[in-house]
């Protein structure tokens, strides 16, 4: 009951599917070598019998044997043995490295012919290849077809040459089963229905000759190929091929398709040998009449694909990335690594485009006048929370990184903020140079994942605006120091002045005088403090025996400390100045502004005689701090804030 | 021939011819306990003009194997079980795409239980310890079971 529901539901399923699942039981067998070989008489054959080259596989018993009514008779091994009826005559040598083992077989006799097994580990346990030994009088032999072992998924490369008579015939390459032969690829551009993107028939040097190259090879492919010049079965000449497909790891090798979402991007991997590290390597769209080159490692772009496409060498892997981005639904088709060098492994993988959202997303086309600032922002979706993130200029031998900045707070955070995910290139004054494409993408682990190309045009505009900008932008800075300089506080005003004497040094001149512009000031400032200081200095000298700091100090106390402090107009000043400075900014405009108003109030303070009084008393206190050397770390309020008597002069 | 490396299954005259013509295909190569299921379609008795499935179950029962194949002192194993389910698991990841990405994901369930197997898997290496005597002295020595599996490279 149970086999009849399963032979119903089995039947539903396509053939298609089943052939793509599961291996033909014809190609389970993964020893393989010639069907037939044929020898003359006296004469002598070669066979050479291939395995997949797994460990085990390598080190195993390989043999030769001869099939009987009771088994298969050893007559050589890598055992050591040897039948004695062929004592000197036959010879098995193992080459691990290339696949395979060859066995000789001398002077033929007629009774040598018949069904031998060439295999590996015991004899009869299925690990064996069907060889039939043909021995002939001659003088003619038939030459066999000629083997090839390729692996599942890798590219079969087939050369066949017949002369300058056939310089003018059409060629062909045709797979033989039950109806006849079936068209693969010929000159004409036909193109068998399972092949259709994945062959390329070539021809080349000398005169007559082609190679035909099929990549993405399936179970399906194995079998007894023709390739010839002419028509099958009618006219001209040709070669029989057979082509085994084995598997030596579980592991699947390169993607055979890859989805790609409309207008984001994709990345392909070309894998190369490692010997050929010379020869020029590119990338190329299958199209019926040969293969359109897109990009190539020395330089080469399509200008179709101009700002959409770069190569990335990685010699490490012995691989190199392509990323194409901007995708549009014409992108489709099969793409080809391909080589100058013709006998090299050529691989190709289909692209699919799908409706989709791209992951990163941003402004594709930016127009900003020559001089201005400009920001190129992408936004990243969750995704790529864990990627490293990057901006790259695009030129046709790559795509140069830029230094860009992670608007995400880095740190110990574990979940992903939905704002906030931009990566931001900016140009502080954009030039003619900068116009191009630009790239924003997501790599991990140097694997290159998505990208997002934005094309920035600059217009030709004034250069007298961004001279301005310029000194805007560079001010805060230079006066962001001044705050812990006891100058500054000595004379508020004079900072204030100091700051005009900038902006209006910025007006006149742009460029390098404007260091010297506000330079200059500051360097009166403190030529004018150092001064001030020498005489307060002496005239503190002369007056210290008339004052008894000590019978001073006991009338004060901390209240009194506290109220001089309200009454000091400069004190206010100073403690807003630590608290509020902030480098850079419009914030700066606005505490330069304070001094200048609590200079206003502490002139309107003075008016009384009373708070003339207090305030002189404030000042002989921080005066005498001073003198005794002034502890200057314990608290920075007393020390940036010395006597407001400045004011008074 | 068919493959039939499963370890220590007995000879067996394989009557497959190699090139059989048919789109026989694998749907079961389970080296654990040395089942093979095919299948093809086939014309029916009924009705020549119908095709129908037709599944090829093939069984190799290691008489000579022990109850725990990685101890040859064991006792010699008396009880095969075969279960279809357990023989069309597929636990090896294979890859799907989904939403534009291609994953790797698995095909069936339960694929952490233990299998125990009548048959040697060839891409794997089987040890044992044996007794042996040495000057006198009995040591539990290292030995390999299937010498051509346990290299290195």
């Amino acid at each position: 009951m149970t086999s009849l529901a399963f032979i119903f539901l089995l039947a539903l399923l396509p053939a298609q599917s089943t052939s793509r699942r599961y291996l033909p039981k014809a190609a389970s067998n993964p020893v393989f070598g010639p069907r037939e070989v044929y020898g003359l008489l006296k004469g002598s054959v070669t066979v050479k019998c291939f395995y997949p080259p797994t460990s085990v596989n390598r080190h195993d018993r390989k043999y030769w044997c001869k099939e009987s009514t009771t088994g298969c008779t050893t007559i050589v091994s890598t055992s050591g043995y040897t039948s004695p009826g062929f004592q000197g005559r036959v010879s098995l040598i193992d080459y691990p490295l290339a696949k395979y083992f060859q066995i000789n077989m001398t002077e033929l006799t007629e009774t040598d012919e018949g069904t031998y097994q060439c295999g590996v580990g015991i004899n009869g346990r299925g690990l064996s290849h069907k060889v039939i030994l043909d021995v002939s009088e001659g003088p003619h032999v038939p030459e066999g077809a000629e083997l090839f072992y390729v692996k599942l998924h890798s590219t079969l490369t087939v050369s066949c040459s017949f002369g300058k008579d056939y310089e003018s015939e059409r060629k062909y390459l045709c797979k033989l089963d039950k109806g006849g032969c079936r068209t693969v690829v010929d000159t004409y551009q036909k193109y068998g229905e399972d092949y259709y993107g994945r062959v390329i028939l070539s021809n080349t040097e000398p005169a007559g000759s082609f190679s035909v190259a099929i990549t993405q090879m399936g179970w399906e492919d194995s079998g007894l190929y023709v390739c010839g010049a002419g028509v099958f079965g009618e006219r001209g000449v040709s070669k029989e091929l057979d082509v085994h497909v084995y598997e030596e790891t579980k592991v699947p090798q390169g993607k055979t398709t890859i989805f790609g979402v409309k207008g984001s991007s994709v990345t392909f991997e070309c894998h190369y040998e490692p010997l050929r590290m010379s020869s020029v390597k590119y990338w190329c769209k299958w199209r019926e009449n040969g293969c359109a080159k897109i990009i190539d490692n020395a330089g080469f772009v399509s200008p179709m694909y101009e700002g959409r496409v770069a190569m990335y060498d990685n010699p490490q892997n012995n691989t190199y990335t392509i990323i194409l981005n901007q995708l549009k639904d014409s992108d489709k088709g099969y793409y080809w690594c391909m080589t100058d060098k013709e006998n090299e492994q050529q691989s190709s993988t289909e692209l699919k485009i799908i409706e989709g959202q791209p992951g990163l997303e941003g402004k594709k086309e930016v127009e900003a006048q020559v001089g201005s600032r400009v920001d190129l922002t992408c936004s990243y979706p969750c995704k790529y929370y864990s990627y490293q993130k990057y901006w790259c200029k695009w030129t046709n031998t790559g795509c140069m990184p830029m230094p860009a900045s992670d608007q995400r707070q880095t740190g110990m955070d574990v979940s992903c903020d939905t704002d906030n995910k931009t990566v931001i290139l900016n140009f502080d004054s954009v030039a003619k140079t900068d116009q191009g494409w630009y790239w924003c993408g997501v790599k991990r682990n140097s694997l290159f994942g998505e990208t997002m190309a934005v094309y920035l045009e600059v217009t030709g505009g004034s250069t007298a605006d961004s001279g301005l900008d310029l000194l805007d932008i560079a001010e805060p800075p230079s006066h962001a120091e001044p705050p812990s300089h006891a100058e500054d506080n000595f004379i508020p005003q004079g900072r204030s002045y100091s700051g005009a004497a900038a902006s209006k040094s910025s007006d006149e001149s742009h460029g390098p005088n404007k260091l010297v512009l506000i330079l200059t000031p500051i360097g009166a400032v403190l030529l004018i403090l150092v001064a001030v200081f020498a005489v307060f200095k002496y005239r503190q000298l002369k007056r210290s025996d008339l004052v008894s700091v000590g019978s001073y100090r006991t009338n004060i106390s901390m209240s009194d400390f506290e109220s001089v402090k309200e009454y000091s107009a400069s004190n206010n000043a100073c403690v807003k100045e630590t608290q509020e400075t902030q480098i850079g900014g419009d914030e700066f405009i606005a505490t330069e502004a304070t001094p200048e108003s609590a200079a206003e109030t502490k002139k309107a303070k003075r008016s009384s005689k009373e708070d003339a009084d207090l305030a002189y008393s404030a000042f002989l206190l921080t005066s005498t701090s001073i003198a005794q050397g002034g502890p200057g770390e314990d608290s920075a309020a007393p020390d940036a804030c010395p006597p407001n008597w400045e004011g008074q002069i | 021939a068919f493959l039939t490396d499963c370890g220590i299954a007995y000879p067996v005259l394989a009557g497959y011819p190699q090139n059989s013509g048919d789109d026989e295909h694998v749907l079961v190569n389970n080296k654990c306990q040395c089942v093979t299921v095919t299948s093809r379609f086939v014309p029916s008795k009924d009705n020549p003009d119908e095709e129908i499935l037709e599944r090829n179950i093939r069984i190799l029962v290691p008489l000579k194997a022990r109850e725990n194949i990685s101890d040859p002192m064991s006792p010699l194993r008396t009880t095969f079980v075969y279960r279809m389910t357990e023989l069309c698991r597929k636990c090896d990841p294979v890859e799907i795409e989904l939403g534009g990405e291609i994953h790797q994901a698995q095909q069936s369930n339960f694929c952490d239980e233990p299998e125990t197997c009548y048959t040697y898997d060839r891409d794997k290496c089987y040890t044992t310890t044996f007794p042996f005597l040495y000057h006198g002295e009995i040591r539990k020595v290292p030995a390999v079971l299937t010498p051509a599996s346990c290299y290195a490279d």
